[in-house]
C-alpha cells in the first residue's frame, strides 16, 4: 500500500498520508509535476520557504521489472524559475519503492538564521529528521562513506553537497551508487541541490530494512511482460550481452556506455566543440567510450583483481543494460570517477577543447564531490573561457577554477557554481548557450534541429532527455520530417516529449527504447508491465501529455510566455562547421509544438 | 620538397575513411583513443554499398555510418574527397525513450538503414 511522506522543515515534523485518488496512477515525474503544480506557488522564491521538494520513485521501482528503478525529484527550479523534474538511477529509487513510499513532499524551511543542518531518515512506516551538522560542509565522497558507517543497512542516499548548501544554482542532487563508492548518480539539472540547501537538508537516507517488493495487480501478466522485455533487451546489439561467443565486444552500452556517442556525434558533425563554435572535435576519440574501455582493459591487465576500472556497470539494482562505468587512474588502477557519461565527457571535454581523459575524469570527480551538475558546470567553465578568464583547452586551469568552489570566501568559486548564464553575463559574453536559464547539453541544435525544438519548447529548459529526437533527425529520416520548414517537426518533438514523460513516470530507464523500438514483443512487454502493475490500461500519449500540461500550466503561471520557448540568437546567425548550417526553425514552428496545450 | 608519396596523394584522388570500434582492426596497430584513418582510392561511379564491399565488409558488420557528416545511404554515389565514418554494428545513435511504437513516426517515416 503506497503512502506519501510529508515533511515540514519549519519545525522538522512529519506525517504519513494515503495516496489520494487523483494520484492513484501517478508516480515519478507524473507525481512530482502534479504536486508541484498543485501545491507550489509558481511565483514563489525557489530558495525560500514556499518552494517544495517532491521526491518520487518510478511506478515500477523496486519490482523485478528490468531497468525500472529510476527516481524523480521535482521542485521550482532556482536556475530556470520554472518547474523542474530531475531524474537519476542510483539506489534510492529501489529503496523507496520497496518501502512503499509513493512520494516525499518537503515543505517549509527552518528560520533563515538557522545554523543547523538536518538529514531525513526514511524507514518502513517511520521517519526521523535528525540534526547532522557533521554531514555539512564536507565533500560528498567522504559524506556517503560516513552515512553508510552510521547506518550500516546499505541505505539509498540523495541530497546536496557544499555548493547546494551555499544555495548555488549549479548544484545538483547527488545520489549514491549501489556500491556506495561514488555519489555520482546525479539528478543533476536545474539547481535542485540548492533547494535542498535552502531547507537546511544535507541528506535523505532510505533504510531498506523490512522493505518488500511491490506487487502488481495482475502478477501473471506482469511476469510475462517483464520476461518479454528482458529478452528483448538482452538480444539487441545496443543493450545486449557484453561479449559475443568469441569473446569480442558485443553490446554497445555495456562496452562503451553512453559515451559511445562521442565519436558518433563528432563524425556526424553535431558535437558542440569549443563553446559551440564547431560540430566536430579532433580530440573526441581520446575522451570517448572506446578510450575508457581501452583504459579499463589496460589497468585490468596491469593490476589484475586490484584494478577498479569497470565497464558494464549497473547504476541501479535490477538494471540489465549496465551502461555505467568506473574510470580508473592509469597509474594505480584505482577508481577515479564513476560514472563518466557522454554528457559529462562532452561538457568538460569537447566543449572546453580539452582532450585529456584524465582531466575530464578529474573534473567529473570534483563536480561529484562539490555537488555540481556536470553539464551546467562544463558550460559555466566555457563561459570562463569565452570571457578570456582562462584559456580553451587548458585542463589544469579548468581544474583549479572548479576547486575554487570548495572555498567559502572565493568569488571565483561562487561564480563557477552559479551556472552558465550568471557567469556568462558577469564576463560580458553575448553567446550564452542556455534556454530558460539552463545550459544546453551535448547536441548542437543547428545540424540537429529536432533536438533544438525540444530544447526550446520543453518546460524543463534546455534538456536533451525531454524529447530525444536525435536519431530521427541525424538518421536523416525522409525529407518531409527533416525539413525544418515542415510543421511535422513540431509534432515530432511534442510526441517524443509526451512519451518520454510517460517513461519518466513509470521508472524505466529511457535506454529501453532499443528493445521496444525494434522488437514488438519488447514493446508489448513493457506496456504490459505498467498496465498489469496498475490493474488498468494506460494510454502512453495521454498519460504523457497530462504531465506536460501540468508543467506548462505551472510555467505559465510563473510568468513564462512563448518568448521563453526560443533558442539564443547566436544559433540563428552563426553557422556551425562542418555542415555550416544555422538553426532556422521559425518561431511560428516552435509555437506549434504546444499550441492549444 | 615533394616525395613520391606526396605527389601520389596530391594527384591521386583518395577517400578518407575514419574507422571506429572493431573496424579499427582494418588498420594494423591502431588504438581506440586515437583517430583511425584509412585512405582508399576513389573509384568512379561507385555506390556506398559497393564501396563497403570493396573494403571487405558486410552489411551486418555496420552500424550508423556517415558520409561528410550525413547518414550514409546504400545507393549514394561516392565522390572524390568524401569523408567516410564507419561504425560497427553495435555503435549507433542512442534513440532515447521516445520511439514508442504506435505514435506513427517510426512506422511511417523511419527508413532505418541499420546496415
Amino acid at each position: 500500500m503506497s503512502k506519501i511522506l510529508r515533511i515540514n522543515m519549519n519545525d522538522q515534523s512529519h506525517k504519513w498520508e494515503s495516496v489520494p485518488k487523483e494520484y492513484e496512477t501517478l508516480a515519478g515525474r507524473a507525481f512530482t509535476s502534479a504536486v508541484v503544480n498543485k501545491e507550489v506557488e509558481p511565483t514563489c522564491h525557489p530558495l525560500r520557504e514556499f518552494n517544495k521538494i517532491v521526491i518520487s520513485p518510478g511506478l515500477l521501482a523496486g519490482t523485478p521489472a528490468p531497468s525500472s528503478g529510476r527516481l524523480s525529484i521535482g521542485a521550482k527550479s532556482p536556475l530556470t524559475g520554472g518547474i523542474k523534474e530531475a531524474n537519476a538511477g542510483g539506489l534510492t529509487g529501489n529503496r523507496l519503492g520497496r518501502l512503499g513510499v509513493r512520494g516525499i513532499i518537503i515543505e517549509g524551511a527552518p528560520p533563515t538564521d538557522t545554523k543547523d543542518w538536518f538529514s531525513i531518515v526514511v524507514r518502513k512506516d517511520s521517519c526521523k529528521i535528525v540534526k547532522t551538522n557533521n554531514y555539512a560542509g564536507i565533500g560528498l565522497y567522504e559524506l556517503i562513506g560516513k552515512i553508510w558507517k552510521d547506518y550500516p543497512v546499505k541505505p539509498g542516499i540523495i541530497g546536496c553537497g557544499i555548493t547546494g548548501q551555499r544555495l548555488m544554482k549549479c548544484a545538483g542532487v547527488f545520489g549514491n551508487n549501489p556500491e556506495n563508492t561514488d555519489p555520482g548518480r546525479y539528478a543533476g539539472r536545474g539547481g535542485l541541490g540548492a533547494v535542498f540547501g535552502s531547507k537546511r537538508i544535507v541528506a535523505v537516507i532510505s533504510d531498506p530494512t523490512g522493505g518488500t517488493i511491490p506487487t502488481p495487480k495482475d502478477k501473471e501478466r506482469f511476469d510475462k511482460g517483464r520476461t518479454a522485455l528482458r529478452e528483448a533487451l538482452q538480444k539487441h546489439a545496443v543493450t545486449g550481452k557484453l561479449n559475443d561467443d568469441e569473446g569480442n565486444p558485443y553490446g554497445g552500452l555495456k562496452n562503451y556506455g553512453t559515451n559511445i556517442l562521442q565519436n558518433i556525434l563528432s563524425e556526424g558533425g553535431g558535437l558542440p566543440t569549443k563553446g559551440f563554435s564547431s560540430g566536430r572535435f579532433n580530440g573526441a576519440a581520446k575522451i570517448s567510450g572506446e578510450a575508457v574501455h581501452e583504459l579499463v582493459d589496460k589497468v585490468k591487465e596491469k593490476f589484475g583483481d586490484a584494478a577498479e576500472g569497470r565497464y558494464a556497470h549497473a547504476c541501479h539494482p535490477g538494471c540489465v543494460m549496465s551502461c555505467s562505468n568506473v574510470v580508473p587512474y592509469e597509474k594505480t588502477g584505482k577508481a577515479h570517477v564513476s560514472p563518466l557519461e557522454y554528457e559529462t565527457a562532452w561538457a568538460l571535454g569537447a566543449n572546453l577543447n580539452i582532450d585529456s581523459l584524465y582531466d575530464v575524469a578529474e573534473m567529473n570527480r570534483l563536480c561529484n564531490d562539490l555537488g555540481l551538475d556536470t553539464i551546467e558546470a562544463g558550460n559555466t567553465l566555457a563561459m570562463f573561457m569565452e570571457g578570456g578568464i582562462i584559456k580553451y583547452g587548458d585542463g589544469a586551469a579548468a581544474i583549479e577554477t572548479l576547486k575554487e568552489a570548495y572555498k567559502a570566501d572565493s568569488v571565483i568559486g561562487k561564480i563557477v557554481a552559479s551556472g552558465t548564464q550568471s557567469a556568462g553575463e558577469a564576463f560580458g559574453v553575448t553567446r550564452i548557450p542556455v534556454v530558460k536559464g539552463q545550459a544546453l547539453p551535448a547536441y548542437d541544435p543547428r545540424p540537429i534541429r529536432g533536438i533544438g525544438v525540444t530544447y526550446a519548447t520543453t518546460p524543463m529548459g534546455a534538456d536533451h532527455t525531454a524529447g530525444y529526437t536525435i536519431a530521427a533527425e541525424v538518421l536523416g529520416i525522409k525529407g518531409t520530417v527533416t525539413d525544418p520548414r515542415d510543421v511535422k517537426k513540431a509534432d515530432l518533438s511534442r510526441t517524443f516529449q509526451a512519451t518520454t514523460a510517460y517513461l519518466d513516470a513509470v521508472g524505466y530507464c529511457i535506454f529501453i527504447a532499443f528493445a521496444i523500438l525494434d522488437f514488438d514483443d519488447g514493446f508489448n512487454g513493457m506496456v504490459d508491465t505498467v498496465n498489469a502493475f496498475l490493474g488498468k490500461e494506460i494510454d502512453v500519449g495521454e498519460y504523457g501529455m497530462a504531465i506536460l500540461k501540468n508543467e506548462r500550466d505551472f510555467n505559465k503561471r510563473a510568468g513564462f510566455t512563448a518568448a521563453d520557448d526560443r533558442l539564443p540568437e547566436f544559433f540563428k546567425t552563426e553557422p556551425l562547421p562542418p555542415h555550416n548550417v544555422t538553426f532556422d526553425v521559425t518561431d511560428e514552428e516552435l509555437d506549434e509544438v504546444f499550441k492549444g496545450v | 620538397m615533394e616525395t613520391p608519396f606526396s605527389v601520389y596523394f596530391k594527384y591521386h584522388v583518395m577517400i578518407e575513411i575514419h574507422l571506429y570500434g572493431k573496424l579499427r582492426s582494418l588498420v594494423p596497430g591502431s588504438s581506440a583513443c586515437e583517430d583511425t584513418v584509412m585512405m582508399v582510392d576513389f573509384v568512379e561511379n561507385e555506390t556506398f554499398a559497393r564501396f563497403v564491399e570493396r573494403l571487405g565488409l558486410h552489411e551486418k558488420d555496420l552500424g550508423d555510418c556517415f558520409i561528410n557528416g550525413n547518414l550514409a545511404k546504400k545507393n549514394y554515389q561516392m565522390k572524390d574527397d568524401d569523408r567516410i565514418g564507419l561504425f560497427p554494428f553495435n555503435m549507433v545513435l542512442l534513440c532515447g525513450g521516445q520511439h514508442l511504437k504506435g505514435h506513427g513516426y517510426t512506422k511511417e517515416d523511419v527508413d532505418v538503414d541499420y546496415y
